[in-house]
C-alpha cells in the first residue's frame, strides 16, 4: 500500500514538475506582449514625444532588463543568425530565466509580479484567503445536499419528477445568469434587497467583531448559493442515476426480501457503490475550490483566485500566471490520487495494479 | 412547535436579519466612494499603468500644473503661476517655473526645486520602474536652479514648441529629504543620468532605487491633499484628507487645490451590472463611464431617478477605424476613401451610444472651436459613393460566378483582391457593432471583410507588428495638446503609426504644428491637416465618445467635463441639499 502510494506521489510530483515548466516556457515566449503592456501606448493617444522608435526600443529593453526578460530563457538556445559554417546552439549556463525560477521555486519563491511587484505568494495566500471559504463552502453544501436529495429521489417520491425537471433546467443555465438571477432578485431595491450587491463588507472598519462577522456572512450568501447551485444538479442526477441502476440489482431485491425498508437498502447497501462515479466529480471539485470561480467573483466583486488569474492572464502578468498553473496544477493531480483512494475505499476490490 | 413552523419561523428571522444588516450604510461611512471596473495595480508615480492609477496618486501627489475641469484649462498646482517660455536658437526650449511659497511636504518642510530636479533624476535612476515617465519626459535634458531663490527654476528642454509650457508641469513631485537623504542623485546631472547605462553599477544609485523600491505600495511621500488609509487590492482603496494640508491655507484655494470631501473611497467593482445596482441601493456614490443602455434605462427608471443624478458630455476620446496602409489594397487613398463611405456613424452613434456623443471629421474634438475644421463634412454613409470610388480607383467587378472586386497593378501579373480583414478589441461591443455594420455594408458592395474579435493584449501586439488590415479602436485626446506627429509621422512608423501611412505633406504639416509659435498658426495648420487627412484618409474618425457619469443625487461639485475622469474628484462633496439633473 505505501510503496505504490509514495511512487503515485513521485509521479504526481513530476507531472506538475513537467506542467509548471512547459507553462513557464510557453509563457515566455508571449514576452513581448508583457513588456508592450507595460509602457503607454502613444499609438493610441495624444500626448508628448515626437514617437521616436529609438527611445521606445531603449524604455522596452530597460522593461525587460528590470523584469528579467533579457536573460536566455533556457540552458541552451538557438542563434537565429548564426553562419552556416558555426554551432546553431549556444550554451546559456545557469544564466538563464529558467534556471533561476526552478532555483527560486525549490525555495519556495514563486516569484515577483510583473503588475503590482508584490511576492506571487503574497498575491495567491490572499486571495486563497477569499476564494477556499467561498468555493469550500458551497463544495460542502453541494456535496451534502447532493446526497441527501439523491437519496431522497431514489426512493420515488411524489416530487421526483418535477426537481429532476428543475435539477436539468438549473443545469442547463451558465454560471453567469445564475449568479445574475440572484443578485438581481436578492440584492436589488426594485424586488428584494435581502442580500448586499457586491464585496465582503461596506468600509465600516470600526465596527465590532460581531457586526463584521454577520457582514462577512451575508456578503457570502449569493455568492456561495450561486456556486452551490451550479454545482448541486450535477452531482445530484449522477448520484440518482447511479443509485437507481444500483436499486435495480439482484442484492438489492434480496435486501427487500429479507425485509428492509427501502430508506434502509439505499443507506446500508446501494449507496456505497452508487458512490464511485460520484467520488471522481467530488474530486474534481478540489481543482475548482484553489481556481477560484471567476464569474462568480466578478459578478459579486470577490477577491478571489479566480480574478487573480484571469487579471493576470490578461494583463501577461506571467509569474502569477504560472504560480496559479502551478497551484491548480498540483491540486489536480492531487485530486486523483485523492479519487484513487477514495475509489480503494469504496470498493476494496480495485488494487493499484489494476 | 411542528417542523414546519419552526421553518418558517427560520424563515422570518433571516430575512429580518437581512434586512437589518443590508441597508445603505447611512451615516456610517462618510466616504465619497467612486466605481473602478479594476485595480490600479500600483500607485507608482513613475510609471502609473493605467486610469485609475493616475487618479488615486493625483489624491496623493501634486504636479506642477494641473487641469482646471472648472475652467476647462491647465492651471497652475504646485507652481505658483503658469510658466514662462523661451525659445533659445533653433532646437532649445527654456521653461521657468516657481514654486508656491506655502507648499510643504507632510513633514512641513519647504517643496523646493531641488525636489524637482530629484524627481527628474528618479525617472532616469537605473533600478528605479520608471520606463514610462523616461519616455515620456526624456525631453527635458536639464534643471537649471535659480541661485537667489531656492523655489524658482528652469526646465531646459529638447526641441522647440508650444505644448512644452503644459508638457513640462505634468508630473508629480517627489521629496528629496525622504528618499534620498544621503543626495547621492545629487552627484549626477539629469543629462549624465539619462546617457547611462541600466546596468552600469553605482552603489549610492543602487541604494535610492532600493529604498524606493521598498516603500510599500500607496505609501511614497506625498505633497498631496490626501492619505492612503487602506488598500485591499481587488477591493477598495480608501483616501482620508490630511489633517493640515498646505493647500487649505490659501485663500481663496485655487479650483485644482481644493480638497472638499473628508474621506474618498475606490471600489473596485469589474461588472457594470452589479455596480450599477450598488449605486441604486447607495452603496456607491458616483459611477463614471456607465455602459450606454444602463444609463438611459436608469434615466427613465421612476424608482432610481428621484436618488440619482444624470450627466453626459462629449468627451477627448474619439472612436477611429484605421487602414493597415502597407497592404497593396489599401495603398491608395481612393479605395481608403472608398471604404470609408461603408460606416454608417451616425446609425452607428445611435446603436451604440443611444445618440449622445458627436460626429467629427478628425480627431480634433468639435468642442474645440478654434481647431476643428468646420469647413469639413463627416464623411457620409454612401454606399453609391463608394462604389464609384472603388471603380476609379481602378478595381473591377469580377466575372462570372466569383463575387467581388480586382485590379492588376502596372507591372504585376498577379491581380490583387479586394478583400480586407477587421481587428477590434473583442471586449468592446461599441467595436464589434462597427465592425458588424461595415461588413454588412462591404458585402452589399461586393467586397468580403473577415471580422478579427481579438483578446487587449494581442490586440495591441497585432498593431505594433501590422497584423491587420483595418481596426477599430479609440484615440484619447485632450484639449490641452495637439502633438500629432506620434500618431501620422513617417518617422514613428514601426512604432505608434499604427498606420504605416507617410507622405511629405503630412510630414511638414506635423512639423509645423509641433513648433507652431502661437494657437492661431497651430489652428490654421491643424485645419490644414485635417483637409489633408480627410483627402488621404489613413484612419476614418467615426464619433467622439460621451462621457457619462451617473451620481447620488446628494453630491455637489461634480464639474463633469469630458477629460479623465469625467469630473473634479476632489472637488466633490456631500451635501443635505440635492442638485438638479441637467
Amino acid at each position: 500500500m505505501v510503496w505504490p502510494l509514495l511512487r503515485r506521489l513521485f509521479r504526481t510530483v513530476l507531472a506538475v514538475w513537467a506542467l509548471a515548466s512547459s507553462v513557464f516556457l510557453l509563457s515566455r515566449h508571449d514576452a513581448n506582449t508583457a513588456t508592450l503592456l507595460f509602457l503607454p501606448d502613444s499609438s493610441e493617444s495624444v500626448a508628448t514625444g515626437n514617437g521616436n522608435a529609438a527611445d521606445y526600443a531603449a524604455a522596452q529593453r530597460a522593461v525587460q532588463h528590470r523584469l528579467g526578460l533579457d536573460l536566455p530563457l533556457f540552458y541552451a538556445s538557438q542563434q537565429p543568425n548564426a553562419p552556416a559554417n558555426t554551432a546553431q546552439w549556444r550554451w546559456n549556463g545557469t544564466q538563464n530565466q529558467y534556471h533561476r525560477w526552478m532555483v527560486r521555486l525549490l525555495h519556495g519563491d514563486l516569484g515577483t509580479s510583473f503588475r503590482t511587484a508584490q511576492p506571487v505568494t503574497t498575491r495567491m495566500c490572499s486571495a486563497l484567503g477569499f476564494t477556499l471559504p467561498l468555493t469550500g463552502t458551497a463544495a460542502l453544501l453541494a456535496v451534502l445536499t447532493a446526497l441527501a436529495l439523491a437519496r431522497r429521489l431514489a426512493a420515488k417520491p411524489w416530487w421526483q419528477h418535477p426537481v429532476r425537471a428543475a435539477l436539468v433546467a438549473v443545469h442547463a443555465l451558465p454560471l453567469f445568469v445564475l449568479a445574475l438571477l440572484l443578485l438581481l432578485t436578492f440584492a436589488n431595491p426594485a424586488v428584494v434587497a435581502w442580500f448586499p450587491a457586491y464585496g465582503l463588507d461596506q468600509l465600516a472598519a470600526d465596527s465590532d467583531n460581531w457586526s463584521r462577522t454577520q457582514t462577512y456572512l451575508l456578503h457570502l450568501v449569493l455568492p456561495v448559493a450561486a456556486l452551490t447551485l451550479a454545482a448541486l444538479p450535477e452531482l445530484t442526477l449522477q448520484l440518482d442515476a447511479a443509485l437507481t441502476q444500483e436499486l435495480r440489482t439482484d442484492y438489492a431485491t434480496t435486501a427487500r426480501a429479507k425485509g428492509l425498508a427501502e430508506g434502509a437498502v439505499i443507506r446500508h447497501h446501494a449507496l456505497r457503490n452508487a458512490l464511485l462515479p460520484t467520488l471522481t466529480q467530488v474530486a474534481e471539485l478540489l481543482p475548482a475550490m484553489v481556481a477560484g470561480a471567476v464569474v462568480v467573483e466578478v459578478v459579486f466583486a470577490l477577491p478571489g483566485m479566480g480574478r487573480l488569474l484571469a487579471d493576470a492572464a490578461a494583463g501577461r502578468d506571467y509569474p502569477v500566471l504560472v504560480g496559479g498553473v502551478l497551484l491548480t496544477g498540483a491540486a489536480r493531480l492531487l485530486a486523483l490520487l485523492l479519487a484513487d483512494l477514495l475509489y480503494f475505499w469504496a470498493d476494496p476490490r480495485i488494487r493499484w495494479q489494476s | 412547535m411542528k417542523p414546519h413552523s419552526s421553518a418558517f419561523f427560520l424563515l422570518c428571522a433571516a430575512i429580518g436579519f437581512c434586512s437589518q444588516s443590508c441597508s445603505a450604510p447611512e451615516g456610517k461611512d462618510l466616504a465619497i466612494r467612486v466605481r473602478c471596473a479594476y485595480d490600479p495595480e500600483s500607485l507608482n508615480p513613475l510609471q502609473l499603468p493605467n486610469q485609475q492609477a493616475f487618479d488615486a496618486a493625483n489624491l496623493l501627489h501634486v504636479s506642477l500644473l494641473q487641469a482646471d475641469f472648472s475652467k476647462k484649462e491647465i492651471a497652475p498646482a504646485l507652481a505658483e503661476a503658469l510658466p514662462t517660455a523661451e525659445l533659445v536658437g533653433d532646437s532649445l526650449t527654456r521653461v521657468s517655473y516657481r514654486i508656491r511659497p506655502a507648499a510643504t511636504w507632510d513633514t512641513g518642510g519647504p517643496v523646493l526645486a531641488t525636489d524637482v530636479a530629484f524627481t527628474l533624476k528618479l525617472m532616469f535612476c537605473p533600478g528605479v520602474p520608471n520606463e514610462t515617465s523616461r519616455l515620456q519626459f526624456g525631453f527635458i535634458q536639464g534643471l537649471i536652479p535659480d541661485p537667489h531663490d531656492p523655489r524658482r527654476f528652469t526646465l531646459e528642454c529638447r526641441g522647440q514648441g508650444t505644448e512644452y509650457q503644459q508638457a513640462t508641469g505634468d508630473f508629480f513631485i517627489l521629496p528629496e529629504a525622504a528618499l534620498d537623504p544621503q543626495g547621492e542623485l545629487r552627484r549626477f546631472s539629469l543629462a549624465a543620468l539619462q546617457r547611462r547605462p541600466q546596468n552600469a553599477p553605482d552603489s549610492g544609485l543602487a541604494a535610492v532605487a532600493r529604498r524606493y523600491r521598498a516603500l510599500a505600495p500607496g505609501k511614497l511621500p506625498g505633497c498631496g491633499p490626501y492619505q492612503l488609509t487602506a488598500w485591499e487590492k481587488d477591493r477598495y482603496l480608501a483616501f482620508r484628507r490630511k489633517a493640515n494640508w498646505w493647500g487649505s491655507r490659501l485663500r481663496p484655494t485655487p479650483f485644482v487645490l481644493q480638497a472638499r470631501s473628508q474621506k474618498l473611497a475606490f471600489v473596485i467593482i469589474p461588472d457594470a451590472a452589479t455596480a450599477s445596482l450598488a449605486l441604486q441601493r447607495g452603496d456607491l456614490d458616483i459611477f463614471p463611464q456607465m455602459p450606454a443602455r444602463e444609463f438611459a434605462r436608469l434615466r427613465k427608471a421612476t424608482a432610481a431617478r428621484p436618488a440619482l443624478s444624470f450627466y453626459s458630455v462629449p468627451s477627448y476620446d474619439v472612436v477611429t477605424a484605421g487602414f493597415n496602409t502597407r497592404r497593396p489594397a489599401l495603398a491608395d487613398a481612393l479605395t481608403r476613401r472608398a471604404l470609408s463611405h461603408c460606416f454608417n456613424a451616425a446609425g452607428l452613434l445611435q446603436a451604440t451610444q443611444m445618440g449622445e456623443g458627436q460626429q467629427t471629421v478628425g480627431i480634433i474634438s468639435p468642442l474645440d472651436r478654434q481647431n476643428y475644421n468646420d469647413s469639413l463634412a463627416p464623411v457620409p454613409f454612401d454606399l453609391a459613393k463608394a462604389e464609384a470610388l472603388v471603380r476609379q480607383a481602378g478595381w473591377q467587378r469580377r466575372a462570372g460566378t466569383e463575387t467581388g472586386w480586382v485590379r492588376t497593378r502596372p507591372g504585376s501579373k498577379q491581380p490583387e483582391v479586394l478583400q480586407v480583414s477587421m481587428r477590434y478589441r473583442a471586449d468592446e461591443t461599441t467595436f464589434a457593432t462597427i465592425a458588424l455594420q461595415f461588413k454588412a455594408a462591404a458585402a452589399s458592395l461586393g467586397i468580403a471583410v473577415s471580422l478579427l474579435p481579438t483578446e487587449a493584449g494581442s490586440f495591441t501586439t497585432a498593431l505594433r507588428t501590422s497584423d491587420f488590415d483595418m481596426y477599430v479602436r479609440t484615440l484619447k485626446g485632450n484639449p490641452f495638446m495637439f502633438n500629432l506627429a506620434p500618431l501620422l509621422h513617417s518617422r514613428a512608423i514601426g512604432q505608434s503609426n499604427t498606420t504605416g501611412y507617410s507622405g511629405a505633406a503630412s510630414d511638414r504639416l506635423l512639423d509645423a504644428i509641433a513648433v507652431a509659435e502661437n494657437p492661431t498658426r497651430r489652428a490654421q495648420l491643424l485645419r490644414k491637416f485635417q483637409t489633408l487627412m480627410q483627402a488621404e484618409m489613413p484612419w476614418v474618425p467615426l464619433f467622439f465618445l460621451p462621457t457619462r457619469i451617473a451620481a447620488s443625487h446628494e453630491l455637489t461639485g461634480l464639474h463633469v467635463t469630458g477629460l479623465k475622469p469625467g469630473f473634479a474628484l476632489t472637488a466633490v462633496e456631500r451635501s443635505a441639499k440635492s442638485t438638479p439633473t441637467p
